[in-house]
Formats: structure tokens, sequence, C-alpha cells
């Protein structure tokens, strides 16, 4: 089969089904993208919605570039913990969360950010803690390799 | 007229961009095992400079060659030769433009494109030109594509639709919130590799065919099978991502579903190992097989690690650790970095019609850079293990978990330095290579290397 030439190189049928396949799963991806972009992703209100502050909190978390040593959901650069229950944890909450931003520790650089911006960076990171909980502690195996938090959007 | 010397340029800046992007990686790495060091460059600027110029590196390495190679596959001129010219300035102008930002501290964008979303629209722009020119002269050859440019094509389109993706927070909806921004976001990172996957698979593909001479491997039915395997897990696989990201369910488990695929080239891996051996001995003593037998090692690899990461269980102590980066930085630099030194050293050769860089050149580089890779990889690995169990099983707090890290970070940081010192030297050699000035005149008058159609299917 992949010694000499190939009888469909003078194309025919084969290549007719090759767009065939290769058109069917563009389309489904279309679905599956218009599915991503919205039911699939839609949430309770108050369970990680954005709100006016959360918005802007939003765009200072991008113009500081928290992402480079920061994750949500175990998503971002790893110099820094993961934020995503930061505000609701226990020992820590939005007071602790504030101070560190606005006077950093040891490890993390204070970035130079307002008492303003901090209050819409807490609200940000509020509305993560609302959406969910990272990491998952508890080991709930299924057969299938799957464990059973990826099986629902419930709190855990 | 050709664009022979402006895709060379392309290369070349690529290859610089290379060594930069490497030389911030092992800055970023230090700092993570002595905090404060190179305080000129903190950890929040050098990430986005080592990501954003490696990946420039992947992306004009490519692109160059994608100009170099489509006139002489297609036995066609480009389209549009000056265009190339064009989208190379567009490009490099953005890219100062953007090591500017980072160098600033602007910021505004997201991870991977962390400079200002306006500055992506030029990025964005200036690819069209590439998807003009690629499908006006792909499409001048005759006869059904060869896999390697469907590949292309499919690089080319999707790489524009997951960028375009990847800004879509920019348009912001009444009922926006922090989930769908991630899945989102991490739908077009999947796709976004997976694309420029495409066009580095497919360059591996066409440099094979010209220097075997065998025009039928691109043009099997295995090659359309695995074609459209990959084709298929860039398009579903990508939310093996965001397992833990409360999305609906649905395509998290697809997701799982698709990735599996993979395990079929694994197994055919596996299977042609003993054949694949035999093929790096005989070639030992050729400049671009090694790079491409290597490339074959890297893929096992990392396919290996990928796939294992992807079962949900693993994932669940996996993600979030530095196995991801090992991921990472096992695919970009030993799939993709290195086919692309294959075909930059077999490009530069063939531009200038001679060898201009032989093994015995590349010797040293060729070993620190396998070599140091390995061992980089294997600390990651060690890293994630450390943190992921610690993570998941204990509620030790982040600063004890680092702690038991970080000497897995410090024999990163160390083999990271073996691993510089490898593309330093294969960097070096690639410039060599590349920069010389041909002649106005032979462009156009020599063609290289042209593998010209069994007879049988010329008409
Ligand atoms: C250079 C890397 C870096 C950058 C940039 C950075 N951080 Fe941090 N951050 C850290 C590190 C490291 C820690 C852990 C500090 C410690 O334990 O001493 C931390 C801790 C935190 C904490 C406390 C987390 C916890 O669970 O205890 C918060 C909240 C935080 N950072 C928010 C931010 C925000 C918001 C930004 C952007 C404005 C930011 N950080 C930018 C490195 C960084
Ligand atoms: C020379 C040696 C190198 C060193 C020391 C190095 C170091 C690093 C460091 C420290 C990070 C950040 C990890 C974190 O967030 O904590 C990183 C990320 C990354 N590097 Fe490198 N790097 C090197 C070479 C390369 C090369 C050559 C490539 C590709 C061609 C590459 C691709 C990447 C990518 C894609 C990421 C992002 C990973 C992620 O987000 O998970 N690196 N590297």
């Amino acid at each position: 089969m992949e010694r000499g030439v190939p009888e469909e190189e003078g194309g025919g049928w084969r290549a007719v089904h090759r767009r065939l396949i290769f058109f069917g799963l563009v389309v489904l991806f279309v679905v599956q993208t218009g599915l991503t972009w919205t039911s699939s992703t839609r949430v309770a209100e108050g369970r990680g919605t954005l709100d006016e502050a959360a918005r802007r909190g939003r765009q200072v978390y991008q113009e500081f570039n928290c992402t480079a040593c920061h994750q949500f959901y175990g998503l971002g650069g790893y110099m820094g913990p993961d934020l995503t229950n930061v505000t609701r944890a226990e020992g820590k909450g939005p007071a602790y969360a504030k101070g560190i931003i606005l006077h950093g520790t040891k490890r993390m650089p204070a970035l130079g950010v307002s008492a303003a911006q901090a209050d819409d960076l807490v609200a940000y990171l509020d509305a993560w803690a609302a959406s969910g909980t990272y990491p998952v502690r508890a080991v709930n195996l299924t057969p299938w390799g799957t464990y059973r938090e990826m099986h629902t959007t419930d709190d855990r | 007229m050709t664009a022979d010397r402006d895709a060379r340029l392309f290369v070349l800046l690529g290859v610089g961009a290379l060594w930069a992007g490497a030389l911030f990686g092992v800055v970023g790495s230090w700092q993570h095992v002595v905090p404060g060091i190179f305080d000129a460059v903190p950890f929040v600027k050098a990430r986005p400079l080592h990501v954003s110029l490696v990946v420039a590196w992947i992306f004009m390495a490519a692109v160059g060659g994608v100009y170099y190679y489509l006139p002489r596959l297609v036995d066609a001129p480009l389209h549009a030769p000056r265009l190339v010219r064009l989208h190379l300035w567009l490009w490099v102008g953005t890219g100062l433009a953007i090591l500017g930002s980072y160098a600033l501290g602007r910021f505004g964008g997201r991870e991977y494109w962390e400079f200002p979303p306006w500055l992506g629209a030029v990025v964005a722009g200036s690819w069209l030109l590439l998807v003009y020119n690629f499908f006006r002269t792909a499409f001048k050859g005759k006869g059904p594509w060869p896999a390697y440019l469907w590949m292309w094509a499919t690089g080319i389109a999707f790489f524009l639709f997951t960028f375009l993706e990847a800004y879509t927070w920019l348009w912001q909806r009444p009922d926006d919130n922090v989930v769908r921004d991630l899945t989102v976001q991490w739908k077009a990172y999947g796709a976004l590799t997976g694309s420029w996957n495409m066009l580095v698979y497919g360059t591996s593909m066409v440099v094979m065919e010209r220097i075997s001479g065998d025009r039928s491997v691109a043009r099997s039915c295995t090659a359309f099978l695995l074609f459209a395997l990959g084709f298929t897990n860039l398009l579903f696989g990508w939310a093996h991502h965001v397992y833990p990201v409360p999305s609906a369910p649905w395509l998290r488990i697809l997701a799982y579903a698709i990735s599996m695929t993979e395990w079929i080239i694994l197994a055919r891996i596996i299977r042609q190992w003993r054949h694949t051996m035999q093929g790096a001995i005989d070639h030992r003593g050729q400049l671009v097989h090694r790079f491409l037998y290597a490339s074959e090692l890297w893929v096992f690899l990392n396919l290996g690690l990928a796939l294992l990461i992807s079962i949900p269980a693993i994932n669940l102590f996996s993600h979030g650790t530095h196995i991801t980066v090992a991921h990472a930085m096992g695919s970009t630099i030993g799939i993709n970095t290195m086919i692309l030194f294959a075909s930059v050293f077999h490009l530069a050769n063939d531009a200038r019609g001679m060898p201009a860089v032989r093994v015995a050149d590349t010797r040293w580089g060729f070993r620190l850079l396998n070599g140091g890779l390995m061992l980089f990889w294997l600390s990651l690995i060690g890293a994630g293990l450390v943190k992921g169990w610690y993570t998941v099983m204990t509620d030790l707090p982040f600063q004890q978990i680092m702690e038991r890290v970080v000497p897995f970070l410090a024999s990163f940081a160390v083999w990271g330095l073996v691993l510089f010192m490898g593309i330093t030297l294969l960097a070096w050699q690639a410039v060599r290579a590349l920069w010389w000035t041909a002649p106005r005149s032979t462009a156009t008058t020599r063609s290289p290397v042209i593998i010209t159609p069994p007879p049988t299917l010329q008409s």
C-alpha cells in the first residue's frame, strides 16, 4: 500500500471521500463551538458570573499579568499558588487576598496595584471562588478512568 | 522573482528568536530556584518573553519553510512573492512592538498572548497574507493534494480561527462568566497547538520526501488516516486541558474519548520500532535524518506522557503541576524544534546548493540538546509528581509543598543550561549557513532539487 505509485493519485472517488470526511468534521466542530460558547458553559447567577467590579478586576489581572505566576483551576504559570478559592478558603479570605495583592510577600513582588484596583481584583477572585472548587481533593474514581466530579457541575 | 530570500530571512530571524527565547527561559528557571536573581528581568516579564519568543521560532521556521518549499512542491511560482516580504516585515514590526511592551511591563492580553490586544490584530492581519498566498499557490498544483498540503492548509486556516477565538473575551456579553472564559480560552489554545503541529508535521513529511525522493509516503492511505486522526484530535481533544473546570460534562468526556484514539498512533510507533531504529542506525551519518529520527523518539515519549495525563484519574494528580510544563516543553523542543532544525539545515543547504552544514558541525549541539532535554524533562516530571501528590493527598500549604519541589526545579534549571548550550551551538550553525547573500540571478535560474513526478503522472 505504501510503496510504488498509489492508485488514488489520479483523483476520483477517494479524493471526494476525503473532502467529505474533512468537511463533515468541520461541521461537527462548528456545532461544538456554538455549544461551548453558549449553553455548555452557562452558570447560575452568582456562580461565576461577573459584575462590574469583577469585570474591571479581570482587566487589572491581565494588565498586571498575574497569570505569569498564578493559575485558576490549575491553568496558568507555576511560580505562585492556584487562586481559584483564595477568597473563600479557610484561614484566608478577601482581606487576606487584598493584603497580599497590595503589599506582596517575600516571594511575591508588590506590583504597584492601587487600593481600588485591589478591590476589583478581589471581586474578580471571588467570582472564581463562587464557581467551584479546585483542586479536587477527593479521589472518587469510576471504572472508566474518570473521577466523579468530572461528571457534574454541582458544587463539590 | 522568487521569495526565497525572504523565506530564508523568516527562518533566520526565527532562529534568533529561539536563542533569545531560550535565554529568557534560563532566566525564568533560575528565578524559581534563587528568588530575586536577575532582577532586571523579573519573572513576570521573563515568562512572556520566553514563551512568545519560542512560539515565534516555531511559526517563523515553519512559515519560512512553507514559503520556500511550496513553489517547489507544486512546481509553480508563489502566487504573490512580494507579499512574503510584507508579511515578514509586518511580523518583525509587531514582534518588536510585543517585545517592547513586555520590556515596559505593558500587558493586557491573556496567557501566551499577554501583549496589548491591538497588536494581536496586526498578527492576524499579517497571517491573512499567508492564507492568501498559500491557497492561491497550492491550487496551482496538479492532481489531488498529498497529505502534507492538507496538513499545511488546516494548520494555516485553523491558526487564524483559534487565534481569533482566543480573543473572543474582548466581546463582552451580559452572561459572561469565569467558567466560559476559561473553557473557551483553552479550547482556543488546544486547537492552537494542534494547528502549529499540523504545520510542523507537514514540514517533516515534506523534508522526508525531499531527502528520500519517495513520493508515495505522503500519498498513502496511512498518511491520510493519520492526518484524519490528528485533525479529529485538534478539533475535539482540547477539553482534556479543562477536566476540573465545571463546564458541561459532555465536553470533557468527549475529549477524554477522543484523546484515547491516539493510543493507535502509539501502538503504530511501537510496532515499527525496530524498523525505525534500523533506519536511525543506517542514516546516522546524515544530518537531516538525525534530527528527524530524534524527533521520533520524542514523539514516542511525549505522546506516552500525553496519553497518560489525558486519563482523568491520572490528570487529577498531574494537572496544574510541572508535568504540564514537561509536556509543553517536551513537545515544543523534542518534537517541534527537532523537526524544524531538520528543516532549517535542509533548507539552508538546499538554498545554497552545497552542504554548508555537515553532521560534524552539529554533533555537540545535537548531543547537548537531546541529552540536556532528557534530564530537563525528567526533572520537570519529578517536580510535578511531588507537587501533585502533596496537593491532592495532603493539606500542606503551598509554600511547604514548594520546598519539597525546589530540588527538582534546581535540577531542571541546571539541565536547562546544558540544553541552552546545545541550542546555542545549533543556532550558530544555522545562522552561519543561512547568512549569505545570493547573487540576484541564481534564485531564478537554478531550481534546486525539485522532485519530478514519475512519468506516468505527467499529463
Ligand atoms: C512573580 C510571580 C507573581 C506575580 C506576577 C503575582 N504573584 Fe501572587 N503570589 C506569588 C507567589 C510566589 C505567592 C505565594 C506567596 C507566599 O506564599 O509567600 C503569591 C500569592 C498570592 C496570593 C495569596 C494566595 C494564597 O492562597 O495564599 C494572592 C491572592 C495573589 N498572589 C494574587 C496575585 C495577583 C492578583 C497578582 C496580579 C496583580 C499576582 N498575585 C501576581 C507570585 C506572584
Ligand atoms: C533553554 C532552556 C529552557 C529553559 C531553561 C526553559 C524554561 C522555562 C520556564 C521556567 C517556563 C515557565 C514555567 C512556569 O510557568 O513555571 C517555561 C515555559 C515554557 N517553555 Fe521553556 N525553557 C527552555 C527552552 C524552551 C524551548 C526551546 C521551547 C520551545 C521551542 C520552550 C517552550 C516553552 C513553553 C511552550 C512554555 C509554556 C509552558 C506552560 O505554560 O505550561 N522552552 N520554560
